[in-house]
């Protein structure tokens, strides 16, 4: 895999982390932990390089 | 069929109007529309009953970069802003431009004429530009309403600015013109569309304001920050955005996000006090849910209305409609479709109406700039409203949506007029399209 | 809010079943193979790597058949998928692959010509993954793929893609359409290495001829021509004409635009000696006006919204209740392009190329597609390529 296609994989799994971590720490908006995971879907399919 | 997907289309709008009457939030509602209309598409074997949830997840997938873009754009602004590069960049051009209005207003216009020129998204001129911008405006005398309006118009022109407009390549690539001769057609309206609305909404002074005041208004800057400080982590940026375009065979393809990773790191490192990179990214990600959860949920619901046949219908309802009444409704259709599917309405209304017009002997250069004036508008419109909210986001405004996109009223209808005259007169124009080539 | 973590366990369970059934969709659909059984002119099959550097190992590296003929002569070359969602292309190619003769020259194909391509799907556009095709021995199945290589591929994009070597701007999404990154180089982006590749094929093996089979929307204006450069007008004139008087259907020259970069029928001729030849014929699953994007409408092409707008004059060709159907799309790509063959032996006779056993439109609209494909499983294993 080139470098460059690397720093991209580390750049999502960076955001992967952000959005998971939001999700964990939020305690009282279900709208917002259920949006945190809608944004996952694609983040996440690209790591496991499904989509 | 056109009952079948009348009735999904009924059944999607209901969905969205009892979750909104429920008080769910924009995202939620547009997603529920989208699952709903999946669900009810399913009676008709549109799509079938095992395949809905891949399409769901497939379209999540539709912007994803633009995501990536959007998150690293963020937190790179954040880094600068933390560090104190943002104020210090304001006091220096309220110092240098205080008594020359016209003059500031047409930087300032610039400024943020120049991200979103260069990478085609207006929310990247907001994001780099927007929040020092609007705290200049404001010591211009402008209220954060007007400054508000003031950013949402520019950023959308800068989108539409080249070399970068993505609406007219997306256009492009699905129509197969080349991207080519779109200098001027772009430049010309952008500048006077721009002008206009700096002179529109900027020119008067809702309080007056001196100097000393002024600067004492804004947070203090570290002592120990610097202008290459500020300037380097720019410089990281625009230098490597300006050196794929001279030498494109010898840079390698970075792409916006890794460009913005970049210049973050290099802001990061040059701040002059430590910044806890960690959690002010996860406070960004916090801050910009709102609209990356919207890009996801935009890409669901086109695959969904493909898949179900609403997007087809509408395009078909756009395509049918007389020539002259379709050139005048150009100015609600274009940026409503764009307010619902963001990039998603060039093609699907874009493509077919270019064919059209082209077949007609418009001059489809021409009309497709005419046409990238108007969709921007559009960034402004509920549900989506990307561009709209990012102006109130980064403005800190903080009375009504509504009240805000009022205010903008002259300059749109000023930009729509002037778009839906280079449709109309796109033959004669094409003059334009010759002298940038 | 009482128990915020029951919330979350619910809303984590949704997630994860939207992520393994989207999810495990979309990687079958990636790595499943199509089946070719090769036909009796097939003499070697080689890589697209074996061509041009930085192939092998990718999923742009694709299988490159050759049917070489007993006898010296010209050679051409087909290429299908270049667009992986118009599959007429495809199925034509298959098609002669698994039929077609050579007694002079040679024929060399490409079926899968953007692997990474028609391993993709289309986000956003809701087209099914599949399709069946029916065939004497039963169902066949191919992938439907995109028109632009898979990101998992070749990313990221540039913010605007910069045409080597001419330099025109084109649209970030085309730095993925291998229609686009002609004629390429060694050291580009992964698509710009296909066509560097293809090209290397056109210039060693002295290629004389290269069709690239598309498919197009009604609505677009170049739809159901031969797009041909100034040195392919004569050759593609004279196919028109005779399909148009033998045969009965229609498929006029369109002029390859000198100022639009990066297409075959520009750049091939442009770097080669190599006479390009574009096909499109239409493609009303692509249009966007139209219902569900269904598999019945990507194969018979009917729709009521088409219907309806070409009694308002607003295709680009003729268009009634029977649709467009495969058939038909598939028979006139095999004619037009045995007319190229034709007519170029015609004028170069010392060059000249001759293919038997590949059907023509009339047989085909007869019989079906499915009727010239070989059934896997009572083929020789050696004969059997996946695709
Ligand atoms: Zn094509």
């Amino acid at each position: 895999m080139p470098i460059i296609m690397i720093f991209y994989y580390l750049i999502t799994a960076y955001l992967v982390v952000l959005l998971a971590w939001n999700f964990v720490r939020e305690k009282k908006k279900t709208e917002d932990m259920a949006l945190y995971l809608l944004v996952l879907i694609p983040l996440v399919l690209r790591i496991l390089r499904l989509k | 069929m056109p009952t079948q997907i009348g009735i999904i289309l009924g059944i999607m709008v209901l969905a969205y109007a009892l979750a909104k009457a429920r008080r769910l939030t924009v995202e939620i509602s547009m997603f529920l529309a989208a699952l709903v209309g999946g669900l009810a598409g399913i009676i008709f074997r549109t799509p079938p009953a095992g395949e809905l949830i891949r399409h769901l997840v497939e379209g999540s997938a539709t912007y994803l970069d633009v995501i990536l873009v959007f998150s690293t754009a963020t937190i790179f602004m954040a880094i600068v802003n933390e560090s104190g590069g943002v104020n210090y960049v304001v006091r220096a051009t309220i110092r240098a431009f205080h008594n020359k209005r016209l003059a500031a207003l047409i930087v300032l216009m610039i400024i943020v004429l120049i991200p979103g020129a260069l990478t085609g998204a207006g929310s990247i001129s907001l994001l780099v530009v927007g929040a020092p911008v609007a705290m200049a405006l404001k010591l211009l005398g402008i209220s954060p309403k007007r400054a508000a309006a003031i950013l949402f118009i520019i950023a959308g022109l800068s989108a539409a600015a080249p070399p970068v407009n993505i609406w007219a390549m997306i256009l492009c690539a699905g129509t197969a013109i080349p991207y080519v001769g779109f200098e001027l057609p772009l430049a010309v309206p952008v500048l006077i569309c721009g002008v206009f609305t700096m002179l529109v909404l900027g020119w008067r002074k809702e309080r007056s304001i001196d100097l000393a005041t002024a600067l004492q208004e804004m947070p203090k800057v570290p002592a120990r920050m610097t202008w290459w400080r500020v300037l380097l982590p720019f410089l990281v940026f625009f230098g490597s955005v300006a050196a794929y375009r001279l030498f494109p065979f010898q840079t390698p393809i970075l792409g916006l996000p890794l460009q913005f990773t970049m210049s973050a790191l290099v802001a990061w490192l040059v701040s002059p006090h430590k910044i806890k990179i960690l959690s002010l990214s996860r406070d960004t990600v916090k801050r910009l849910l709102p609209l990356i959860s919207t890009v996801v949920i935009v890409g669901m619901l086109q695959q969904i209305m493909t898949a179900t046949g609403v997007r087809g219908l509408l395009s078909y309802a756009v395509i049918s409609i007389p020539l002259v009444f379709l050139l005048v409704s150009l100015a609600i259709i274009i940026p409503v479709s764009e307010g619902v599917l963001t990039y998603g309405a060039a093609a699907v209304l874009g493509i077919p109406l270019i064919w059209y017009l082209d077949s007609i002997g418009f001059h489809a250069t021409v009309a497709i700039a005419g046409l990238t004036l108007l969709w921007p508008l559009g960034d402004g419109l509920p549900p989506t409203a990307l561009i709209g909210r990012l102006s109130v986001m980064v403005s800190e405004y903080k009375g009504s949506y509504w009240e805000f996109l009022r205010t903008t009223w002259l300059p749109w209808l000023f930009i729509t007029i002037v778009g839906i005259l280079m449709v109309v007169y796109s033959a004669k124009l094409s003059f334009l399209v010759r002298w940038s080539m | 809010m009482k128990r915020p973590g029951l919330v979350k366990a619910v809303l984590i369970v949704l997630f994860l079943i939207f992520l393994i059934q989207g999810g495990l969709r979309l990687y079958r659909h990636r790595h499943f193979d199509v089946p070719v059984v090769t036909g009796p002119g097939v003499t070697r099959v080689a890589h697209l790597s074996d061509f041009g550097p930085g192939l092998k190992g990718t999923m742009a590296d694709t299988l490159v058949y050759f049917l070489d003929g007993t006898e010296p002569g010209g050679k051409a070359i087909l290429m299908s998928n270049t667009h992986a969602n118009e599959p007429e292309g495809l199925l034509a190619a298959l098609l002669m692959l698994e039929n077609a003769v050579v007694e002079k020259g040679s024929l060399i194909i490409i079926p899968q010509f953007n692997n990474s391509a028609g391993r993709n799907t289309r986000p956003g556009d809701g087209y099914p993954l599949y399709f069946e095709i029916p065939t004497d021995w039963g169902l066949k199945t191919f992938r439907m793929g995109n028109r632009d290589a898979s990101p998992l591929d070749q990313w990221p994009d540039p913010d605007v893609y910069i045409h080597y070597p001419d330099r025109q701007l084109l649209s970030y999404i085309d730095a993925r359409n291998v229609n686009r990154t002609w004629p390429g180089r060694p050291g580009g982006p992964l698509m710009e290495k296909v066509t560097f590749a293809a090209m290397e094929i056109m210039r060693r093996e002295k290629v004389d001829v290269a069709v690239d089979i598309h498919g197009a929307e009604t609505m677009f204006p170049v739809t159901n021509c031969i797009v041909a450069p100034e040195k392919s007008n004569r050759i593609a004139t004279m196919a028109s004409l005779t399909v148009k008087a033998k045969e009965g259907f229609d498929s006029h020259v369109e002029p390859s635009p000198a100022g639009f970069r990066g297409l075959s029928h520009r750049e091939i001729g442009d770097f080669s000696d190599t006479l390009p030849f574009l096909l499109e014929a239409p493609i009303p699953f692509l249009d966007q006006p139209t219902g569900p994007k269904t598999v019945k409408f990507l194969l018979d092409g009917k729709d009521p919204f088409l219907l309806s707008l070409a009694q308002k004059k607003k295709l680009f060709v003729a268009y009634d209740a029977s649709g467009w159907p495969l058939e038909k799309r598939v028979g006139q790509h095999c004619s037009v392009t045995l007319e190229i063959i034709r007519q170029y032996s015609k004028k170069n006779p010392d060059r000249s190329i001759l293919v038997r056993d590949i059907p023509r439109y009339a047989e085909i609209v007869q019989n079906g597609v499915g009727h010239y494909f070989h059934d896997p499983s009572r083929a020789e294993r050696d004969r059997i390529y996946p695709n």
